[in-house]
């Protein structure tokens, strides 16, 4: 069995910067971590392969240092690394990302099953996965919480609903997107990290794949950011302080909310 | 109407993290030094004690009253000011007794500090210092302590294996004493002259006496009894008295600064003896032979015995909120965790390696490790070491529906390097011979456990209390302290008179009522109150 986890490197924080000229995140000088739902992938994916014996590749697209993401993943258990690196990638929206990210499939070829994080801490939109498996014609389901059941032919998992849990019975090869009710990830061992030092992650540029360049990065990007901000909360707190009575004190406040 | 009792309004100042219950009569909740001042006068007039409070977290019930009055200094809660000393690149901050510990962390972590009050050379101080580049180390788990509480018990924690207990970064406290006077003390500037000491308040007054001659204990963390040495600087006298001898008013902390990287690393050994001689070897000690020793110097070195790891293991499979930690595999015995600082990844990183290496030759499997590597990782290592203590109590509330007599049973005692190994083996055998069920977890480095019985019924309850004076004589037999960082509080009264002969707690006495002749503050801490006693030297 063959298993690929979709992984992207997100800021390590909460406070994004953005550019305001291109209105995308900086990335620049900005600790990276992965993602951290498709850290639940991973771990999945490992969890798997230790049950039935399987092959676990991770795939990203970034700048070519998102390759120390690809190789911590390692560290946490997956067998090897490809990253979709080129200029004529950058700017993509989830469209062009998940048609980028399926020509990286394509090359690495033959695989069962794919597995995403639910969605990015970044960008929040969880269309990735889908639009992924769209592209590639596969089956899929999103919002996993468990997997009961999976061997050659299909998988038998539990989708997170509003209102509780669907089973539902997929054929391979499919893609299935986690949450992170599915596991528990595990830390690195010293012996994994070692592992992940000596090894290799193939780097795709747009060369190595067949692609479509009108449907790669700002090209290939319907979605037009117009305007990106960090909303600013202007709370001023007033002390009210004395010994008013009650009603007093009510009055006071009621005032105040009537002119604000 | 129904005139309510100070018991049914003020409950929770009853009691403490020891789970004891005490009473008063009245409480004030100061906000400035003088308040205390005219509260100390007032009730010493009326021959009234005083129980001080800070965050109530002990764990050795010296913040239950038992009668009197509660000064509570949870509002005095500010910091004050700030202080760079350029040359010798010292950085100090100056708070009051109730800040938490928690907030000190949070004010450095995102340089955060309200300074609408603070002096301008506190100001200026300001400038030197950057979001998270300087820490306060002393890290008791409980996060929740009041600054002052952690100077009245000098309490430690993990990290106390590198950066030492709250003594060790106090710089200068002020002290309101039983009468009202103030003590200002500095470190580096008033010491004990061959075992005499002399101290001068601010109202001038001479404050004259002789310390007791013991001899404390050579461990790395201490506070049974006053800390006292021939030549000490006086600061450390206050520091871990339990507040008997005044109520801490004011405290300046130094701070140290951050390391740039900091990782976690638990390394799971196949038996305790093994995990032990992987102990001794992270602490340098030549433990094979034609290996060399290892020369990293870990910031924590913590240890989870076996039965720490099941009780982790069957609390996983039925409380949801400890799913949340990885997985402990049934093929790990014993866990040691440690901390490893550096400036920067690749020298951590060439650190681990070392330390896995000399790892796998006492016998351990670099597999069965967890590598923290990242502050986010490192928050999991975190919540697995916090989850053993939180296991413990959860037995110990649910053994106690059964029978309300039962509380908890932890240790908190140290013993010198050499005896690592021996006070393992004398509490295995101990707990084995008895028939009781127990977890051990704590800062091994430090050779300083907490063994925690986990009694079934109130007959195993008494045994282990039994137990414990037992361990509390061998332990001081071991040149070992009876308890490291907790303090005695009321609860270890009985192991410090095993650790000092009638004598010796005596001279602790009369330096008590040298600076507390009526035996007003904190009665009953250290050592029991005797009625009819107070005044008379």
């Amino acid at each position: 069995m063959k298993i690929i986890v979709c992984i992207k490197q997100v800021p390590g924080t909460n406070e994004v910067k953005m550019d305001p000229v291109t209105n995308t995140i900086i990335r620049e000088n900005i600790e990276s971590i992965i993602n951290p739902f498709d850290t639940y992938a991973i771990e999945e994916a490992v969890r798997i392969k230790e049950n039935m014996g399987a092959e676990v590749i991770g795939l990203s697209m970034g700048i070519p240092a998102a390759e120390e993401i690809l190789r911590e993943a390692i560290s946490l258990g997956i067998d090897k690394g490809f990253l979709l690196s080129d200029r004529k990638f950058a700017g993509a929206d989830t469209l062009a990302t998940s048609y980028t990210l399926s020509l990286g499939v394509k090359k690495i070829k033959d695989f069962d099953l794919i597995i995403c994080g639910k969605q990015a801490s970044d960008g929040d939109t969880a269309q990735v996965g889908p639009s992924l498996a769209k592209t590639l014609g596969i089956a899929y389901v999103t919002d996993i919480s468990k997997i009961i059941e999976i061997n050659e032919n299909n998988i038998r998992c539990m989708k997170i609903t509003d209102d509780g849990y669907e089973e539902i019975l997929l054929t391979l090869p499919a893609l299935i997107t986690v949450v992170k009710e599915i596991n528990m990830p595990r830390l690195p061992s010293i012996k994994r990290m070692k592992i992940a030092q000596d090894s290799q992650v193939e780097i795709l540029t747009f060369n190595d794949v067949e692609a479509d360049e009108n449907r790669l990065g700002l090209k290939g990007s319907p979605t037009q950011v117009r305007k990106t901000f960090i909303p600013i909360h202007n709370i001023n707190n007033e002390m009210i302080e004395g010994s008013e009575k009650a009603e007093k004190l009510a009055s006071i406040l009621l005032g105040k909310i009537r002119r604000s | 109407m129904k005139q309510l009792k100070f018991a049914e309004i003020f409950g929770d100042y009853l009691r403490d993290e020891s789970r004891q219950i005490g009473t008063a009569e009245s409480i004030l909740f100061s906000k400035t030094e003088e308040e205390i001042v005219k509260s100390i006068i007032d009730n010493n007039k009326k021959n009234i004690h005083i129980t001080t409070q800070g965050a109530r977290t002990g764990l050795a019930a010296s913040a239950v009253p038992n009668g009197g009055h509660i000064i509570n200094l949870s509002r005095m809660n500010k910091v004050l000011g700030a202080r760079y000393d350029k040359e010798n690149d010292r950085f100090f901050l100056r708070v009051q007794p109730g800040v938490l510990l928690i907030e000190v962390r949070k004010y450095l972590a995102n340089k955060s500090f309200i300074i609408n009050d603070w002096d301008e050379e506190s100001k200026r101080a300001l400038k030197y210092m950057d979001p998270g580049e300087w820490f306060y180390s002393t890290d008791p788990t409980e996060t929740s302590a009041s600054i002052g509480g952690m100077v009245a018990c000098n309490a430690s924690g993990a990290k106390s294996f590198k950066y030492g207990s709250t003594r060790d970064h106090i710089e200068s406290i002020r002290i309101v004493l039983s009468d009202g006077d103030i003590l200002s003390l500095k470190r580096g500037e008033v010491y004990a002259n061959d075992g005499k000491f002399e101290l001068k308040t601010e109202k001038n007054n001479i404050i004259k006496g002789i310390l007791p001659n013991y001899t404390i204990p050579n461990v790395k963390k201490n506070t049974a009894g006053y800390y006292c040495k021939p030549n000490m600087d006086l600061i450390d006298l206050f520091i871990g008295s339990d507040g008997t001898l005044g109520v801490i008013s004011e405290i300046e902390i130094e701070l140290n600064r951050t390391q740039a990287v900091n990782w976690g690393l638990t390394m799971f050994m196949p038996d305790e003896d093994k995990a032990l001689d992987l102990v001794r070897a992270l602490r340098g000690e030549k433990v094979i032979e034609d290996f060399p020793t290892i020369n990293i110097k870990p910031s924590a070195i913590e240890l989870f015995n076996h039965n720490a790891l099941n009780m982790l293991r069957e609390q996983q499979k039925i409380n949801p909120a400890f799913a949340l930690i990885q997985e402990v595999k049934e093929s790990y015995h014993t866990g040691i965790y440690i901390e490893i600082e550096g400036d920067s990844n690749e020298e951590v990183w060439s650190k681990v390696q070392k330390i896995g290496n000399v790892m796998m030759e006492i016998g351990g499997d670099e597999s069965s490790t967890w590598v923290a590597k990242t502050p986010i990782y490192l928050e999991k290592l975190h919540a697995f070491r916090h989850a053993c203590p939180e296991c413990v109590n959860m037995k110990i509330d649910e053994i106690k529906k059964t029978d309300p007599r039962i509380t908890k049973l932890g240790t908190d005692m140290s013993v010198p390097n050499e005896r690592l190994k021996d006070v393992m083996h004398m509490y295995n055998d101990d707990l084995k011979d008895k028939g009781l069920k127990s977890v051990i977890f704590g800062h091994i480095g430090d050779n300083h456990l907490h063994v925690n019985i986990i009694p079934r019924n109130i007959e195993e309850y008494n045994i282990g209390k039994k137990l414990y004076e037992v361990w509390a004589e061998k332990i001081a037999s071991m040149g070992g302290a009876v308890s490291a960082e907790h303090g005695v509080g009321k609860l270890k009264i009985p192991f410090l008179q095993k650790m000092y002969n009638e004598e010796e707690l005596n001279e602790m006495r009369k330096l008590k009522k040298i600076f507390d002749p009526k035996q007003l503050l904190n009665r009953g801490t250290i050592f029991p109150y005797i009625e009819g006693e107070a005044g008379i030297l």
